[in-house]
């Protein structure tokens, strides 16, 4: 027995070093550039394979000096190139005195003077250089100079600002981010125009080099936090960021949970609120969808549209929200323990109305109750994934068969299919997928246990999941703040959203740097004196 | 994590597949009781009879077609020499298990009521998880509880909820029926002073109501019927009370909602009628040189809903008039209701009980022959106080107009 497990442990290690090569054969040797333009250019298709995409322009002018530029065609902006680039090497350069002595000081000139772009760099070793490239800049190769002048020309094609389509609004801004890193930047400092909105940006991913921006509010985000999700970004070590999904799978405190620790945003309004409150976005390269740290419970439910409607409607609504969220979750397990141990729990007229329903229906409630759950989760899934043309194909085979024809063949009872439609319409108004997605999977537990222990297994599994949502944290914040740890200064925010007059506090437990959020005396009302208002009308009067 | 998780899944998996659906009883497995009735045979054993609703019957949905042809309940009788013994003997004729939780209603034959005693038969009830305390029990006056199971109902289709509504409506506006609760029986018979009272049902007709002709017809040839209230005395019943008597019973018990009270004017006959619409009665026990007497005070409230002379309610001298018949009306009425349970010696208000309260020495000498000495000769002073809150629509009627 002990030499199997140390043969094992072995066996281990080694597949641990060969993860350990694969991964570093994708790094390109820290080499340094030489000074024959001609080997530079070789390296270059070398390197890249010769790529088709790879667009090298030689500038030959009037024989004095020997240029190239390199670019990637469709990461650039070709109009730009052409314009501030060649054209301007071509019509400033005139012939040299002493080209083959003054070498550096042509370099040095087309740098400082000839390359109209706000932002040129020298690179000597290989790796920049090639990881400039790839991101989209064009690369000045001088003939003699082992040194390479790289130019910001990032462009090609990308999606424009749209209305998001995973969080829609009523009220409130139609932009939301696009797949691109450097707008969807923009347009959260746009709507946070202070100089103490810091950007950090990172490269994550060994082969595919994702930037990876943190962005927070430097004197209201809590250091410890922003320390913390800076470690945890750096430790990433994984071949390839695809999608914010990753980053979020990556560094979230607990693993062993169906509830989202990060939130995820399509919306810059949600996103500089949130910063705005001390939180930590992270914006990853390649995908609309911005990761916000640290996460509360009570944050999934919170739609943006809460702040720009008046408190008492907001407040009806979160009330609405939490009740769904709750009928999502316990409506159909509420069912069979009510018709299978709690008969007497129901008024008679409406006892003796099931049962005329069930009389005729062959399977236990449960089992009734999972048949119609599972074949909406199928009809759902299936609506999601089929293309467009076909969607409304499923609805109709949905609605007939789950409808109709299943109530008539007398497989399902009608009430049962009233409790799976209310279901799951009320697991659509949640205003985060990610909670009601967590809600959906949660059903099925709190539905086998109603079939086992009736309203008992309902509310035992109640307080797992209220002990477990206690026991989360998101980067060391507990999740169920404000409530439990109770932080009464914060509780305008929960279940009841306060007037925006009597937000005077940011979430202590999120920034604890700086918690004062508004002036004294912000409750509006009517001018104090009468006077007011007839000089106003006096004047008005006169002209 | 994993070691913790597997060692965590065994207790998890083992309480949830060894538990398997702790007494789990699937809905289409029981057999929904509507109302019980209890009768004694000839041979002295106990008959339960069980209205089971038809839930299919019942609901008048698309798909069974509206008027279905099969009535909305079945009753099924046995027998046995206990009720448990009654109820597990009726499973040999029911498919599913019997289930109490729904009972509304408990239907007790006047013959077992007058000669056992309802004593024995309620522990039962009382000790039945299932059972409800709440649940209302009558008398079937002048039928075995058995008749009343049977007939069918009207408008109501399962005749457990017709007798109920019934009883609430008919307590609500003429105040001379009562809904009496099994748990009111109960603790009027274990309170020493106090007797219970409940309400009697009858069927109309024969044992036609047990047709579905029955229900077919505008006018049922059997119908169940809110007919007196049952006076007990030791658990036993001993006598009826009808009309202003009955109604006298309720109005010291506080109990009228809604009533109407007629009064006579102009030498006409309860030509006046008063709605009442809200009371209060206080009962105060005293003693008088030694005696016990009891004070009782009628606080009454209502509009005048009904004028077949002429009278002018402009005048506030007739309406001080008009108050004064009323609360020589309902003096009379209440004078009627004590004389009906002094006549049958049973303290069916509970004036026993408020002395025992009021006064716990001087109780105990009376303790134990209060019902056949003390009650009967009790001195009770009662005084009505009535209000005209509105007239109605109209101060002067017609008739006043009428050449």
């Amino acid at each position: 027995m002990p030499i199997k497990i140390h043969r094992k442990r072995n066996k281990k290690l080694s597949k641990k070093e060969r993860i350990q090569k694969e991964v570093s054969t994708f790094n390109i040797p820290d080499e340094m550039l030489s000074d024959s333009l001609k080997e530079n250019v070789e390296q270059m298709k070398k390197v890249t394979g010769n790529s088709s995409d790879l667009k090298i322009r030689e500038l030959k002018g009037n024989d004095f000096v020997n240029l190239t530029a390199v670019y990637i065609d469709g990461l650039v902006n070709n109009q730009f190139i052409n314009e501030f680039i060649i054209e301007t090497i071509f019509n400033n350069i005139e012939p040299y005195p002493d080209l083959e002595e003054n070498k550096e000081d042509l370099f040095e000139r087309i740098y400082a003077e000839v390359v109209a772009s706000g932002e040129v760099q020298k690179f000597s070793n290989w790796k920049s250089v090639l990881q400039e490239l790839m991101g989209g800049s064009t690369v000045l190769l001088v003939d003699g100079i082992s040194t390479a002048l790289v130019v910001d020309t990032r462009g090609g094609e990308t999606r424009s600002v749209e209305e998001p389509g995973s969080q829609v609004s009523i009220r409130g801004p139609r932009d939301g981010f696009t797949e691109s890193i450097q707008t969807n930047i923009s347009l959260i400092r746009r709507r946070i125009q202070n100089p103490n909105l810091w950007v950090e940006t990172m490269k994550i991913g060994k082969v595919t080099q994702t930037s990876v921006a943190m962005m927070y509010l430097n004197g209201i985000a809590n250091e410890e936090i922003v320390n913390e999700v800076r470690k945890r970004l750096k430790s990433i070590d994984i071949d390839s960021i695809l999608e914010s999904g990753y980053i979020e799978q990556l560094i979230e405190d607990q693993t062993m949970t169906t509830f989202p620790t990060l939130f995820h945003t399509e919306r810059p309004d949600s996103t500089a609120g949130n910063i705005l409150e001390g939180r930590i976005a992270i914006i990853v390269d390649g995908t609309p969808f911005v990761l916000i740290a640290p996460a509360i419970f009570i944050q999934f439910f919170q739609a943006v549209e809460d702040y720009y409607a008046r408190f008492d409607i907001a407040t009806s609504i979160r009330f609405l929200r939490v009740l769904t969220f709750t009928i999502s979750l316990v409506a159909p397990a509420l069912y069979i323990a009510v018709t299978t141990f709690h008969q007497e729990m129901v008024p008679t007229r409406l006892i003796i109305a099931i049962s005329a329903q069930r009389d005729a229906v062959p399977f236990p409630a449960f089992v009734e109750a999972l048949l119609m759950e599972i074949t909406f989760e199928i009809l759902r899934e299936a609506g999601i994934r089929l293309p467009r043309a076909v969607g409304s194909t499923v609805s109709i085979v949905g609605a007939l068969v789950i409808g109709q024809a299943a109530v008539q063949a007398g497989i399902v009872s009608p009430a049962m299919v009233i409790i799976v439609s209310i279901t799951a319409i009320a697991s659509f108004s949640t205003p985060s997928y990610a909670i009601a997605i967590s809600a959906r999977l949660i059903r099925f537990l709190f539905m086998l246990s109603a079939a086992t222990f009736g309203v008992y297994g309902i509310a035992l599994v109640f307080i797992f999941m209220l002990v477990h949502l206690c026991s989360l944290r998101s980067f060391g914040v507990p999740y169920m703040a404000p409530i439990a740890p109770l932080s009464p200064s914060n509780l305008g925010d929960t279940i009841v959203r306060f007037p925006i007059w009597a937000f005077t506090q940011r979430p202590r437990l999120i920034g604890n740097k700086n918690n004062k959020r508004e002036g004294p005396h912000q409750k509006p009302g009517p001018p104090q004196s009468r006077s007011l208002k007839t000089t106003a009308d006096d004047q008005g009067d006169t002209s | 994590m994993i070691r913790k998780l597997q060692k965590l899944l065994v207790p998890v998996l083992s309480v949830l597949l060894l538990s398997g659906c702790w007494s789990k009883k699937e809905l289409n497995d029981l057999a929904l009781v509507s109302a019980i009735g209890l009768d004694k045979n000839e041979k002295g054993k106990y008959v339960g009879s069980f209205q089971i609703v038809n839930p299919g019957n019942v609901v008048g949905g698309e798909n069974t077609g509206g008027g279905s042809k099969s009535p909305p309940v079945t009753v099924y009788t046995a027998e046995g020499n206990n009720l448990v013994g009654v109820s597990r003997n009726a499973s040999a004729h029911v498919s599913r298990i019997l289930y109490y939780a729904h009972t509304n209603i408990v239907v007790i034959g006047e013959e077992i009521a007058r000669e056992e005693g309802i004593m024995k038969l309620l522990d039962a009830l009382d000790r039945d998880p299932n059972f409800r305390i709440t649940t209302t029990i009558v008398i079937a006056h002048d039928a075995t509880a058995e008749q009343l199971i049977n007939t069918l109902t009207p408008i109501d289709k399962i005749p457990a909820n017709k007798i109920l509504k019934m009883l609430r409506s008919t307590e609500k506006s003429s105040g001379e029926h009562l809904e009496i609760k099994t748990s009111d029986v109960l603790e009027a018979l274990v309170t020493k002073g106090k007797e219970p009272v409940v309400t009697g049902i009858r069927a109309t007709g024969g044992k036609i109501g047990m047709e579905m002709e029955n229900i077919q017809r505008t006018e049922p040839s059997s119908a169940i019927e809110a007919n007196g209230i049952a006076i007990f005395k030791a658990g036993k019943l001993i006598d009826w009370a009808h009309g202003r008597s009955a109604r006298g019973i309720v109005w010291v018990l506080n109990r009228i909602k809604e009533a109407d009270v007629s009064v006579d004017w102009n030498n006409e006959k309860d030509s006046i009628v008063f709605e009442v619409i809200r009371q209060n009665t206080k009962v105060t026990p005293i003693i008088k040189n030694g005696d016990p007497e009891i004070n009782i005070h009628v606080e009454v409230e209502g509009d005048i809903g009904e004028m077949q002379t002429a009278a002018d309610l402009n005048n506030p001298e007739t309406i001080k008039k008009i108050e004064e018949k009323i609360n020589k009306q309902i003096k009379n009425e209440v004078e009627k209701g004590i004389a009906k349970a002094q006549e049958n010696k049973s303290d069916i208000f509970g004036f026993g009980d408020s002395f025992h309260n009021n006064y716990p020495n001087e109780w105990k000498k009376y303790e134990n022959e209060w019902n056949d000495t003390y009650f009967p000769e009790l001195k009770v002073n009662v005084t009505v106080q009535s209000f005209i809150r509105r007239t109605g629509l109209r101060t002067k009627p017609f008739l006043s107009n009428t050449k």
